[in-house]
């Protein structure tokens, strides 16, 4: 009973920082259990759909195969393959609107009784059933493609099949969830077809010849058989090996890596979130810290009485244990409610870039469990924290609470009467340190973090030229293919119209394979041009480069010779270089155009022309006299990709939610720190008016408190992210493959997260500080 | 011609706690002399305090007005008060009420600084001056917890007449010190109060009292009556006395004579004095 009452009545009288606590621990708590359930199941559902819908262990796209069955006949009767099962298709490019795909689409033929795909309901809000067939001259697409190009119901999509007219437009009809290559992040897309436009346009290609732009061919899933024990490489490898397979494949890859191209965004969002969430829950328990201390040292005298009546420590560390369990359990508790809500508006908000609709359920076991972690750690800290009760001696404690306490002496800062508010701030933080650590922590930690952001914002850049050139093997201002009769010097004429050319190179990215594990080569005139990490280009015809994650996932080092074969047969090739190119996730290696030649066909159509502008800005104009001189006989592509202003756009919502979190933990921790000060400053606050001070000089004083706590917090969090942030940020960027990130913000961005932050706080200081003026 | 500089009329103040009224000050009307030394006196709850900070505008009065040197100030806004504390006022509390993290010669130079009269090498100066006189120059380095009750206690007294106040107010400045530190404290004011500073304390106590020349009695929140004492001149030369080392004031048996001849003379005066207040508080209780 005694507790209860002590406990209600502490609660009462810290009913501000009560509510501080609860809402940061609110906040953390449904912050991370919204990601641990976007997390959880974004990488469970889309395992489970791959699975669900028959994609095999290794799924092998092909083209110009005379017959499937034959190919599959081969791979089934191999040891280590279980079965296997095809979807034909037809690749080809496609415009929606006025944009053009940078990737070639998949029209598939869909067919209901396969029940391989599920269907969005029209405004995207759940599934509906699969339609009784799709309607011959309609499409189904994924909804990424609304992030992508602004599709919707009802609007054209237009098919290059065959030049002279051989363009084919289905509207779409609705949308599906495309588990394989439905998210935005992947340039590859499915289009579910009716079999009579599938009929319609397998006929159109045959009958065009060689004008025909579309390619027939399928997907072939081939499921490993249950007692194989090889590697997915090995499989990859043995495939190649055995059967016809490396003749037809335009590309092939296992489940596993097309899991991680759907949830590349979210685990890198994840993650990010994940970080920051562990950042605010540090913040937490500094300003708890702090708060705890606070507590004990005003309620010393109280505590002294209290113990002078039989109070044990162990039973006054319970009243506080309680009293602030008051504001954590309900911190948590809600924090856990809400996580469904949050996770389905965010999973419904993020559809149209991941392509699946992501279940908000709750992992509830995974969710509590992390909640009961932080409950144990929270209260655990609390506890710890409360452990000073036990130096408190009653008489000692009533005797000490009657008088002032002892300043320590030493060098202290000179009181200047010229500059009276910012000196005496300053005395007040050199005198009062302790009072100070929590927010000058707070700042540092969150500079840290927002500065981190800020510089991969900065590094991603306003154009996503940091993530261009990170999936690009060599820079460059546009890209010309030409498929027509119409020639490259042709295009080379209309560009020279607009502006002068500064340097033009060869790209071609064919499918090979490298000691039989299948990979895309990027193929270059100019092999200089390649970014290289470690060693040197490929510049012999005999020498190829790779990234880091196939260089380890084939044991290769610089020096090594790997077998590469091609549709012409296969040659030895010695590594020269570490190179970066994220394309398919780091999963690609660079030769030179001779090189190449050695093994692959060379078709005029597999190049793609890249020139540098001498006036870049005319892109732009360029490329749509280029697309309106040739029409479909031309494939023009500048330094970027539709994907990337998904992930710009995300980019900046997670760096204004992080200024928004920011801001308002900056408000709690001042409110909750300020007016504890200002109740143990009551009596000087009072002096210093009945100096003359007036009020505002007061809180700009005691502002300025928290603006050179912050601002010193902040100049050690730029310091620590400038160190910092390229290791710590490359590690979680080589999850995406991307092996070449270094941030090199301007001056301006270095300075703004600290800057806003020392702001904030003086703002926010000063706002506290106004009860002042009724004092 | 006595000339007014602080003036209530009709002060009226009220204190609310929930539904409950307690009115403190029931329509006092009072005039604060220049260059006198003005005491208010009376029972504890009288209202003594709260007339004082009435009077000061350190609390607003809930009916009536407060004028000082001819002008309304009860009505000013925080910002005019602020200045007015800053460069006509100042203040010494029961307790010295000095800023713990600032050092005493700090406490003294800020209120200084916050007055902008001088520029702040001459406050600095000042300051220094002040503390030398109130005779706690030595511990102007230290922190108010680290001096004693006393020393704390000029260097309040020093703090409040750093901007050269119009009129010094004083709240039972005795009331938290020894009867040792209360003379040495009496003695300043009363050197302040002869040297023409303008003085208004508020006591209970008759030993402190009667260092004032104008004692007003304040009786259930109204003043009942008051007496003219005259000013305290037997102790003119007994603070230097007190305050300076024996060599300055002649050092030997010349300093114990003259000490001792002080002495005597403040015996005696100090005896004639509270035996006419005492008469006169007698009267008033009867």
């Amino acid at each position: 009973m005694e507790y209860r009452m002590l406990a209600k009545a502490g609660i009462k009288k810290q009913k501000g920082v009560l509510t501080g606590i609860f809402l940061l621990l609110f906040l953390v708590a449904l912050s991370l259990g919204t990601i641990l359930t976007v997390w959880g199941n974004s990488g469970s559902y889309v395992r489970k759909e791959i699975s669900r819908a028959g994609f095999g262990t290794i799924t092998a796209w092909v083209s110009g195969i005379p017959d499937v069955s034959s190919l599959t006949g081969q791979m089934e009767e191999m040891d280590a393959v279980g079965r296997t099962a095809s979807q034909p298709l037809i690749f080809s490019n496609y415009t929606i609107g006025e944009q053009e795909s940078d990737s070639e689409g998949q029209l598939i033929l869909w067919e209901r009784e396969e029940e391989r795909y599920r269907f969005f309901a029209d405004d995207l809000s759940g599934y509906q059933l699969a339609p009784e067939q799709i309607v011959p001259g309609t499409v189904y697409v994924s909804p990424s493609l609304i992030s992508l190009f602004g599709v919707k119901i009802g609007d054209p999509v237009n098919f290059a099949v065959a030049r002279n007219g051989g363009t084919v437009t289905l509207t779409v009809a609705g949308f599906y969830e495309d588990p394989l290559m439905g998210s935005s992040m992947i340039g590859m897309k499915g289009f579910l077809i009716s079999p009579e436009d599938y009929e319609a346009i397998s006929g159109q290609v045959r009958s065009s010849g060689i004008d025909a732009l579309a390619r027939s061919g399928s997907m072939i899933h081939i499921f490993q058989a249950d007692g194989s024990a090889a590697t997915t490489a090995e499989l990859n490898a043995a495939l190649n090996e055995q059967t016809e397979l490396a003749r037809y494949t335009e590309f092939v890859h296992s489940a596993e890596t097309i899991a991680g191209f759907m949830l590349v965004l979210q685990n890198a969002f994840a993650a990010m979130l994940a970080a920051f969430v562990l950042v605010l829950l540090v913040i937490v328990l500094i300003v708890l810290g702090y708060s705890v201390s606070g507590t004990v040292e005003t309620e010393r005298k109280n505590m002294g009485i209290l113990k002078s009546i039989g109070f044990t420590e162990h039973a006054l560390r319970r009243i506080q244990l309680m009293q602030y369990g008051a504001a954590v359990l309900p911190a948590l508790l809600l924090g856990l409610l809400l996580t469904e809500p949050a996770a389905r508006l965010l999973a419904g908000m993020t559809l149209t870039t991941t392509g699946i609709r992501i279940s908000a359920k709750q992992p509830w076991v995974l969710s509590s469990l992390s909640l009961f972690i932080l409950l144990v750690l929270l209260s655990a800290f609390i506890w710890r924290k409360t452990k000073q009760i036990g130096r408190i001696s009653p008489m000692e404690a009533i005797r000490e609470a009657e008088t002032d306490g002892s300043i320590a002496g030493g060098n202290l800062p000179a009181i200047n009467g010229r500059y009276l508010a910012f000196s005496i701030a300053h005395r007040q933080v050199f005198t009062g340190k302790k009072n100070y650590v929590s927010a000058c922590m707070v700042a540092l930690l969150l500079t840290f973090f927002v500065s981190l952001i800020g510089r991969m914002d900065s590094w991603l850049g306003p154009d996503g030229k940091g993530m261009m050139d990170a999936f690009n093997p060599a820079d460059h201002d546009i890209g010309v293919q030409m498929f027509g009769t119409s020639t490259e010097e042709d295009a080379l004429a209309v560009i020279l119209s607009y502006t002068e050319v500064t340097d033009t190179y060869l790209l071609a990215m064919p499918g090979i394979s490298v000691n039989g594990i299948d990979y895309t080569a990027n193929v270059i005139s100019d092999p200089e041009r390649f970014h290289i990490l470690e060693g040197r280009s490929c510049t012999g015809d005999d020498e190829i480069v790779l990234t880091e994650f196939v260089a380890d996932s084939l044991g290769a080092d610089i020096g090594d010779t790997v077998t590469v074969s091609a549709g012409l047969g296969q040659a030895e090739y010695v590594v020269s270089g570490i190179y970066s190119c994220a394309n398919d996730m780091g999963d690609n290696v660079g030769m030179s155009r001779e090189g190449y030649l050695k093994i692959g066909e060379d078709r005029p159509q597999l190049w793609c022309h890249h020139y540098f502008l001498a006036d870049a800005s005319r892109k732009a104009e360029v490329t749509e006299a280029l697309t309106g001189m040739f029409g479909g006989d031309v494939h023009v592509h500048e330094n970027t990709w539709s994907g990337l202003g998904g992930i710009i756009a995300a980019m900046r919502i997670l760096v204004v939610f992080m200024y928004g979190i920011t801001a308002f933990f900056i408000l709690t921790v001042t409110a909750m720190t300020g007016t504890r000060l200002l109740l143990f400053e009551q009596r000087d606050i009072g002096i210093y008016k009945s100096l003359g001070f007036t009020d505002r000089l007061l809180r700009l004083s005691f502002a300025m408190r928290f603006g050179l706590t912050a601002g010193l917090g902040a100049v050690m969090g730029s310091v620590l992210t400038a160190i910092l942030t390229d290791p710590l940020v490359s590690s979680v960027m080589k999850l995406a493959g991307i092996s070449n990130f270094a941030s090199s913000p301007s001056f301006g961005a270095v300075l703004l997260p600290g800057m806003v932050v020392t702001l904030l706080f003086f703002l926010f200081a000063y706002l506290a500080a106004g009860r002042i003026k009724g004092e | 011609m006595k000339e007014s500089l602080l003036g209530g009329v009709k002060i009226e103040k009220t204190f609310r706690r929930g539904d409950k009224e307690t009115k403190v000050l029931d329509g006092v009307s009072v005039d604060i002399f220049r260059g006198e030394f003005t005491v208010i006196m009376g029972a504890s709850g009288a209202g003594k305090s709260t007339l004082l900070y009435a009077l000061s505008c350190m609390d607003r009065v809930s009916g009536g007005s407060v004028t000082y040197a001819g002008k309304e100030i009860s009505a000013c806004s925080e910002k005019e008060l602020a200045t007015l504390r800053a460069r006509e006022f100042g203040f010494v509390f029961q307790q010295p009420h000095l800023v713990s993290n600032l050092m005493l010669f700090e406490n003294v130079a800020v209120a200084g600084y916050v007055a902008k009269k001088d520029e702040p090498e001459a406050v600095a100066a000042k300051a220094e001056e002040l503390l030398d006189r109130m005779g706690v120059n030595g511990a102007k380095n230290r922190f108010p917890a680290e001096v004693s009750g006393g020393e704390a206690q000029r260097a309040a007294i020093a703090r409040a007449m750093i901007a050269g106040p119009a009129i010094l107010f004083a709240d039972e400045p005795t009331g938290a010190l020894n009867k040792s530190n209360s003379e040495e404290v009496l003695d300043l004011l009363s050197g302040l109060g002869r040297a023409g500073q303008t003085i208004l304390m508020v006591t209970h106590d008759v030993r402190a009292a009667i260092r004032g020349s104008r004692i007003l009695y304040l009786e259930d929140g109204k003043i009942l009556d008051e007496i003219s004492l005259g000013a305290w001149e037997p102790g003119e030369d007994r603070q230097n006395l007190t305050l300076a080392a024996p060599a300055a004031c002649g050092g030997g048996k010349e300093y114990e004579s003259r000490k001792e001849r002080e002495d005597r003379k403040e015996r005696e005066s100090r005896k004639e004095r509270e035996e006419k207040v005492t008469a006169w508080l007698s009267a008033l209780r009867w």
